[in-house]
């Protein structure tokens, strides 16, 4: 691909929100996956087995972000991609005190309103308004469910709600690829920019903490110390061109060089998980061939690994048969929990913090080059989906 | 230089017809749908009719695994996969690459297994819910289930962008292809008729009770259908080396946000013009080129009036005519553009613009050249699809005859 800059990040997790406090506590090696209070969005004392865990975005207030107005018919998922979203545009230097800023050039120009979209990965939907109305449907009645709420029951709707909050007019793109999305989000907006179908898009992933979300992972007994602890957030990366942002005089964070994607399905046909090597394996080639990047010269492979034994093995496994042996191998899941649909997006931010920021924490095997100079993002899916992305820090 | 990309073979289930024969049969016959809804008891809400798929068994379409795996919004979405794939004269020998992707929309997938798992909670508790029911949810598996049938091994992806979804997913497969990124798309989308979904259009007033009118002056809303629609889009390269037939070409598409609210069009439908002028514009033609547009056409109050501005704006004097498939299928949802592109397909081949049924008085407010209630013929070279859906997701695609549009160029960056 050609090589796109990112030019500022928008975040809301349990690390904390915006940039300087993720960077920092990437920086110090914090674990919020690790953090034994109770949980705050629903009450989890039922579920037994003793201290349910889940690396929430602690006291997340969005009328810190947003207002008091207006925020009564959001659900959690849009509040967390909304503030993102602004945060991110603040961070890129396209809104100063919420307000768009000039775009450069003469009179001619159009606003950027028209200029900046949102690709944005999301796994499961608002499971929290999708209960809701429910609830009323089976306890009460279907006449009563609240149709200022019935929008959030399709996923696409938190990203809709960035469009009107933020003022963005132009492409507006809700990915679903399970744990891949957010990176599947970049291989869009590339072609979307390339495509001139927008100038700076926004793009990342959203996920929401929720009960039912909970109680499926619980169910399925993925939780917990043998398993993974369930995370969300919303992290959102302001993509554009090379020449874009230097015309407007934005600083790149870093680039994005390269992606691969690949399915394989099981061998049996009774099966639908699928945990093996081959799929991230060739996710990767495909990414590096696409950077035109030596597996040798990765320093860092940012892993998918979140405490998922079958799911973490065949994901080391496929960067061993890679020839990615030599390079480090971290794992911000342990800190983030898995995000699902926002996990490639969290991946994607971390890469920028070992990338630039002196991130060296969360490290799963090998050892951290002093120099860090390409970053591998690599996802893999629970059906035999995977992706990868390469990522290189800017030239400064 | 950018490829073209063609439509070579499409797959239906429908409320009116499995496959593509029954579909084109009964598209330009102007035969409806909608029924009484039969999947669950919608009589207390006061609406009970939609455009239900009835006889589409998955036993005819899926193995035993498949059926045990797959709900059914990926069993209709794997049938209809498997006709598209059987129609381009291909298979999964042949689509056993790294370079076959899958691309689908929807918005809710397998809406009712989780209808299904909710509900058990509620009424029995956690211990109710069936562990293995859970991993069948979700919006990600309908394209593993079609990439798990047909062979594809590259990207699987879902575009949830609400009623407008399969024009997202169409669209977007073909600028994949056009980059470069892949040889064959495995496209469309699939829908299923749910409660929730039906309660929820209800609630918001938005459904009608016995027909779906779109632009007559006493249209009373919107009725939901369901059904999946795929496509097979091959790069020329691929499609010409082994001598496929091409059905159409895949023009330019355009999108927009609106921005404006979650569940009403813009009054000025400024969003609708847009992505309407940038899928003609990024076809290399102009408005006078234009023989049909299949309208998103939903019969509600809002829509067709913003629709119907939406023309006039673009065509200006042109009396292009239009038409909204909506009258006979319902609302499909995420599926509904992508049905309808295949009805589009059809009007490129046959020369038949399928009519709006149950057009009676004409709206002042949506003068437009509407195709009442019998099939007119007419020249087909070009054909525009709309999808203008909630949340102000605006997505238009362009189908033309092989061999009418210019060759694709790579768009240039208008001057900032």
């Amino acid at each position: 691909m050609t090589p796109r800059v990112v030019t500022g990040v928008g975040v809301v997790s349990a690390l904390g929100i915006g940039r300087a406090a993720f960077f920092e506590a990437m920086r110090a090696g914090t674990r919020a996956a690790d953090d034994a209070r109770p949980i705050e969005t629903f009450d989890a004392s039922r579920y037994a087995g003793g201290g349910p865990r889940a690396a929430e975005v602690r006291g997340f207030d969005a009328t810190r972000y947003l207002g008091d107005k207006g925020l009564r018919s959001l659900d959690r998922l849009t509040k967390l991609l909304v503030v993102g979203a602004r945060l991110a545009l603040h961070d890129a230097g396209l809104k100063r005190d919420g307000a768009w800023v000039e775009p450069p050039g003469d009179a001619a120009t159009r606003p950027w309103t028209d200029r900046v979209g949102l690709v944005v990965s999301n796994a499961y939907g608002s499971l929290e308004a999708i209960h809701e109305l429910y609830r009323v449907a089976v306890l009460e009645d279907a006449r009563y469910i609240n149709p200022s709420r019935f929008p959030l029951t399709v996923s696409n709707t938190a990203a809709g709600y960035v469009s009107i909050w933020e003022d963005l007019h132009a492409l507006n793109v809700t990915v679903s690829d399970g744990n891949c999305g957010a990176l599947d989000a970049v291989a869009c907006a590339d072609v979307l920019l390339d495509d001139a179908r927008a100038d700076v898009l926004l793009v990342g992933g959203a996920e929401a903490l929720s009960e039912p979300l909970f109680l499926a992972l619980h169910r399925l007994g993925t939780l917990g110390a043998d398993g993974t602890c369930v995370g969300e957030g919303a992290a959102l990366l302001a993509l554009e061109l090379p020449e874009g942002a230097s015309a407007r005089g934005a600083q790149p964070l870093a680039e994005v060089v390269g992606y691969g994607t690949a399915f394989v399905p099981p061998d049996h046909p009774a099966t639908l998980f699928h945990a093996a090597p081959e799929p991230l394996q060739r996710a990767i080639e495909s990414a590096l061939a696409d950077a035109r990047v030596r597996a040798q010269d990765v320093d860092v492979v940012v892993s998918g690994i979140s405490g998922l034994r079958v799911f973490d093995e065949a994901e080391l496994l496929a960067i061993d048969r890679s020839a990615l042996d030599d390079a480090c191998v971290v794992a911000p899941k342990w800190a983030l929990g898995e995000t699902l649909g926002a996990g490639g997006a969290m991946g994607m931010l971390s890469a920028i913090a070992y990338l630039r920021e002196g991130a060296r924490s969360h490290v799963v095997r090998g050892t951290l080059r002093s120099e860090v100079r390409t970053a591998l993002v690599t996802s893999t899916g629970y059906y035999g989906n995977a992706s990868a992305l390469v990522m290189r820090a800017s030239s400064r | 230089m950018l490829s073209r990309v063609f439509v070579t073979g499409v797959g239906v289930v429908s409320s009116i017809g499995l496959g593509r024969e029954a579909f084109f049969r009964a598209l330009e016959a102007g035969t409806s749908g909608i029924s009484p809804v039969e999947s669950f008891d919608a009589s207390r809400l006061g609406r009970a009719r939609a455009g239900e798929v009835k006889g589409f068994d998955a036993r005819d379409h899926l193995s035993t695994a498949e059926q045990r795996l797959a709900g059914r919004c990926s069993a209709m979405a794997l049938a209809a996969a498997r006709m598209a794939v059987a129609d381009a004269g291909l298979d999964a020998t042949k689509l056993a690459a790294p370079r076959t992707a899958v691309i689908l929309g929807t918005t809710m997938g397998e809406a009712r297994i989780l209808e299904e798992l909710d509900h058990q909670w509620i009424v029995g508790g956690e211990s109710a819910v069936t562990r293995a029911r859970i991993p069948r949810y979700g919006s990600t598996l309908l394209p593993i289930h079609v990439a798990r049938a047909v062979g594809a091994r590259g990207m699987v992806l879902t575009l949830p962008a609400a009623c407008a979804a399969g024009n997202y997913a169409i669209g977007f497969a073909a600028d994949f292809i056009r980059a470069g990124r892949a040889d064959v798309v495995v496209t469309g989308a699939a829908e299923l008729l749910e409660e929730l979904q039906y309660s929820g259009f209800v609630r918001l007033a938005a459904m009608a009770p016995e027909r779906c009118q779109p632009f007559d002056l006493n249209r009373q809303g919107l009725l939901l259908g369901e059904g999946a629609g795929l496509l097979v889009l091959e790069s020329e390269a691929h499609a010409t080396r082994r001598g496929a037939r091409l059905q159409a070409e895949v023009g330019g598409y355009g999108l927009s946000c609106d921005g404006y609210h979650i569940t009403r069009p813009h009054p000025d439908a400024a969003g609708s013009i847009v992505a309407m002028r940038a899928a003609i514009e990024r076809s290399g033609i102009t408005p006078a080129q234009v023989d049909f547009v299949n309208a998103h056409g939903t019969g509600t109050k809002h829509n067709d009036v913003a629709e119907t501005k939406v023309v006039r704006e673009v065509f200006g004097d042109q009396r292009v005519p239009v038409s909204s498939m909506k009258s006979m299928l319902g609302h499909c949802m995420g599926a509904a553009s992508a049905l309808e592109a295949i009805g589009c397909v059809m009007t490129i081949e046959t020369g038949v613009y399928p009519p709006t049924i149950g057009y009676e008085t004409p709206d002042p407010e949506c003068d437009m050249d509407v195709v009442a209630n019998v099939a007119r013929r007419g020249k087909a070279d070009v054909v525009i699809n709309n999808a203008l859906a909630f949340g102000g997701y605006n997505a238009v695609t362009v189908f033309a005859r092989p061999g009418v549009l210019p060759p694709p160029r790579k768009a240039e960056r208008r001057p900032a």
